[in-house]
């Protein structure tokens, strides 16, 4: 035992492991004069041993041990606690001296379990942190139970165990810090924080999440949607601004990004803001920001990366935010305007309609602030006509989802809206399109609660024939954007490319939502639609948790289409949302689950070992994911060339061998073994242990 | 025997790469005549020797696909997913076998008429002409 601490204490010159020794190991570790410094707490080190004052956490624990009938579980804590200490030296001294700090947390303490330590009384002289205070307060616990005889060896103990309740003590403190920091930031963002609450939630806790959050934004979302496709007026939104500014700086970024399908929602936002600037930007700016967001949406992966990421959080916040935050309103506008440029006007007041409607819904005022007077419909004709052409179309498209969703939504179509309307924009538009469509869908079935989950299932009863693939697509926009939620039958229907693997994920997730329609039409087009749009496919591989959620949502939905107004508007609010982004970024942020930036950035830059540049770091996200996509695109036809809808690792291998990895000099195993760390090994090769047991 | 075997190989492989070069050399003119521009021999020469290599690597992969298909034949399926990279050349082939298939189709029936032993003997001359094709697109 005495080993153990004297490795634990990296100052541990001695391996005595006798008290004796350790008395004079405490000597001879003059190194540890912290510990010392620390040890002058050591009233209670001075009972057992000499020198306390002098004595190193190591020696005292040693005592401690040798003359302590020390619990069990500590020995072996203690080594682990010597091996962490070890590596940090001075943390143990630390805990010694305050019992209460546990540095440990920086060692990451392997030893969670806190056994009753005897801490010292002391613990902590000064409590520098408040975790280290809840460590404290534990050690206190566990100090109770013992009495402190050998302060010295307990603390040196408690050291180790301190490592132990470090684990505890970093939960501790993590949760401590948050809600700390929460509780400073609320102050001024408790309603942005409120929103983006809400937006989160999504269609489940809309309803509740807008009654909490503000009583403005219920009131606002009794608009239907068909008062969002009006041009509203901005709504002033007192509450709103006041949101909006708390959240303009946060969601500033996000809404970037998620701007189109914030956008939508901002500029009902915008118009709900009322507030005379705001209303009037928004009104203006819901052309430009549309055609802005088209154009940044389109343009750059990073939005639907940073969509991605912002979008559950941003685009929930956004579009509460926007519809609340005039600030907000300006950049989505600007957004919206953009994409309206681009896309054909009706898209753009479509898609800004859409998310006005549902942002309008959420703050109850209509806020189609472009849209003036188009009727829904005609903008989802115009969109269609323009669907074949480009991207925008299928924004558009995107965005006529989005309202024929709504459209639908209200006349409460059978199918999940999304599986029906996928399908029909999956007749529309050639294969690609019906991929961004989905993948708007899947952004905008995400953003969208269960209202626009109605709205799918509308449309889907426009689309009869709308292969159940398009349901797919939805669902699987939903599974992918689980960013947001449920919502988003449309996500599910744009998906309807996705892989076999979603179908089945599809199918679980529209099963649960026990819509029929979903279930059926999702079951029997996967497998078109995934031989149809292997594309669509890879993005509905990317997004199987978007498109789960989202055919959760709309399914759910879907039935409670007339269901409180709120979560239609709602979801309206989200779609819209989603429309503007569709038509550009919300086509590749909706559903397309995205590898985090930081990751690659982390990855990237630890390989090149150079500084990068943020251009480069967009060049090599879009590489990356061309790259797999492309390789998920050749994963999926070796599987159909099998005859198997599932992939295998036989595809793998055969994958690696046309890339190279894998050659006749290098087989997979010895990959394996080189490259894997021994969990995933034994998952993949088999091992004999004893027993005769095999594992796998 | 097996170094006799190798040398065989050796022969063997020289001669396919002397037949290789020859026609990537006349080819070459063509386009030279075509384009008016010149070939050095270092690059009808790199140029063979590519095509050499890649045509082997092409082998592996083919009979790869066919076993990952649980086949023994290499099939027009397997020559498709391995021209999938390139859109047009896969478009190409996809043609090409589409034709042929159509005119198997056509055949087959006329033999059936006739015979059906001969119908056997024509599909996989077909599909063998497809397969060379296949490799002239490819090299092309």
């Amino acid at each position: 035992m005495a080993d153990r601490r004297a490795r634990r204490r990296p100052g541990l010159r001695s391996s005595g492991r006798h008290t004796a020794q350790a008395a004079a190991q405490t000597g001879s570790n003059p190194g540890n004069d912290s510990n010392s410094r620390r040890r002058t707490l050591g009233q209670r080190r001075l009972r057992v041993f000499p020198d306390p004052d002098n004595d190193t956490p190591r020696v005292m624990l040693k005592r401690v041990i040798q003359t302590q009938p020390q619990v069990s579980p500590l020995k072996p804590r203690i080594s682990n606690h010597e091996g962490t200490e070890e590596a940090s030296p001075e943390l143990p001294s630390k805990r010694v001296s305050s019992m209460g700090e546990l540095q440990l947390p920086d060692l990451a303490a392997e030893d969670t379990f806190v056994t009753v330590f005897h801490l010292n009384k002391k613990r902590k002289k000064v409590s520098i942190s408040e975790f280290e205070r809840a460590a404290d307060k534990r050690l206190f616990q566990n100090q109770a139970q013992s009495t402190l005889d050998n302060t010295t060896l307990f603390r040196s103990l408690r050291m180790s165990v301190g490592s132990l309740m470090a684990p505890d003590t970093v939960e501790k403190r993590g949760l401590l810090r948050r809600p700390r920091n929460r509780k400073a930031i609320d102050m001024e963002a408790f309603e942005g924080g409120v929103e983006q609450n809400m937006l989160k939630s999504n269609a489940q806790n809309y309803l509740v999440d807008l009654q909490s959050a503000s009583g403005i934004r219920t009131t606002m979302m009794t608009s239907d949607a068909e008062i969002v496709l009006n041009n509203t007026e901005l709504f002033v939104q007192p509450q709103l601004n006041e949101r909006s500014q708390n959240k303009l700086s946060a969601l500033g970024p996000q809404l970037s990004h998620s701007k189109t399908p914030a956008q939508r929602s901002k500029i009902s936002d915008a118009a709900q803001d009322t507030a005379g600037p705001e209303g009037l930007v928004s009104g203006v700016g819901t052309d430009e920001g549309r055609t802005q967001r088209h154009s940044e949406n389109s343009g750059l992966d990073q939005e639907h990366i940073d969509r991605m990421a912002p979008v559950s959080p941003g685009t929930p916040a956004n579009q509460r935010e926007d519809q609340q935050d005039g600030s907000q309103q300006s950049n989505p506008v600007e957004q919206v305007s953009v994409h309206e440029e681009e896309v054909a006007g009706s898209v753009c007041r479509l898609s800004s309609s859409l998310s006005s409607r549902s942002s309008s819904k959420y703050l109850g005022s209509p806020v189609t602030l472009n849209y003036s007077s188009m009727s829904l419909r005609e903008v989802v004709s115009q969109i269609i006509e323009d669907l074949e052409v480009s991207d925008s179309e299928e924004e558009m498209i995107n965005t006529v989802n989005g309202v024929e969703q709504e459209k639908l939504f209200r006349e409460a179509a059978e199918h999940g809206a999304s599986a029906g309307y996928s399908e029909h924009l999956e007749k529309e538009l050639a294969e690609e399109a019906e991929l961004q469509i989905t993948a708007a869908q899947d952004s905008r079935d995400k953003t969208d609660t269960a209202p626009s989950a109605g709205e799918g299932l509308a449309e889907g009863s426009d689309g009869p024939h709308v292969s159940p693939g398009a349901e797919h697509e939805t669902a699987k926009g939903v599974g992918a954007g689980s960013l947001d939620r449920h919502s988003d039958a449309l996500s599910s229907s744009e998906k309807s490319g996705m892989n076999p693997l979603e179908e089945d994920d599809e199918q679980d997730v529209l099963e649960d939502q026990a819509i029929m329609l979903d279930l059926d039409d999702p079951e029997e087009e996967p497998a078109e639609d995934e031989s149809e749009h292997p594309e669509s496919q890879e993005v509905s591989m990317k997004t199987p948790a978007f498109v789960r959620a989202a055919a959760h949502n709309p399914l759910l939905s879907a039935p409670q289409d007339e269901k409180p107004a709120a979560p239609k508007s709602l979801v309206q609010l989200l779609k819209p949302k989603q429309v503007p982004g569709r038509s550009g970024t919300s086509q590749r942020k909706p559903r397309e689950p995205q590898i985090a930036r930081s990751l690659i950035k982390e990855v990237f830059s630890y390989f090149v070992k150079m500084p990068v540049t943020r251009e480069a770091f967009k060049i090599v996200e879009k590489c990356s994911e061309k790259y797999f996509k492309q390789l998920s695109s050749d994963l999926e036809a070796y599987t159909s060339h099998a005859g198997r809808k599932t992939v295998e690792m036989a595809d793998v291998e055969m994958l690696m061998r046309r890339q190279g990895l894998v050659t006749d000099k290098m087989p997979l195993n010895v990959l394996i073994e080189r490259h894997l760390p021994l969990e995933y090994r034994k998952l993949l090769i088999p091992v004999a242990v004893s027993g005769n047991k095999v594992i796998p | 025997m097996a170094a006799a075997g190798d040398g065989e190989r050796l022969l063997l492989t020289q001669r396919l790469k002397a037949a290789v070069h020859y026609t990537v050399g006349c080819l070459c003119q063509e386009v030279e005549e075509d384009k008016d521009i010149g070939f050095s021999k270092q690059s009808i020469a790199a140029i063979s020797e590519i095509t050499f290599r890649q045509c082997e690597t092409f082998a592996r992969d083919l009979e790869m696909f066919a076993r990952h298909a649980k086949r023994s034949t290499i099939n027009t399926e397997d020559v498709k997913l391995l021209a999938r990279r390139s859109s047009s050349l896969l478009k190409y082939i996809t043609q090409k076998s589409d034709e042929l298939a159509s005119s198997n189709l056509e055949q087959k029936e006329k033999k059936k008429k006739k015979s059906s032993a001969a119908k056997g003997e024509r599909t996989p001359g077909e599909k063998e002409a497809a397969v060379t094709e296949n490799e002239d697109s490819n090299m092309s």
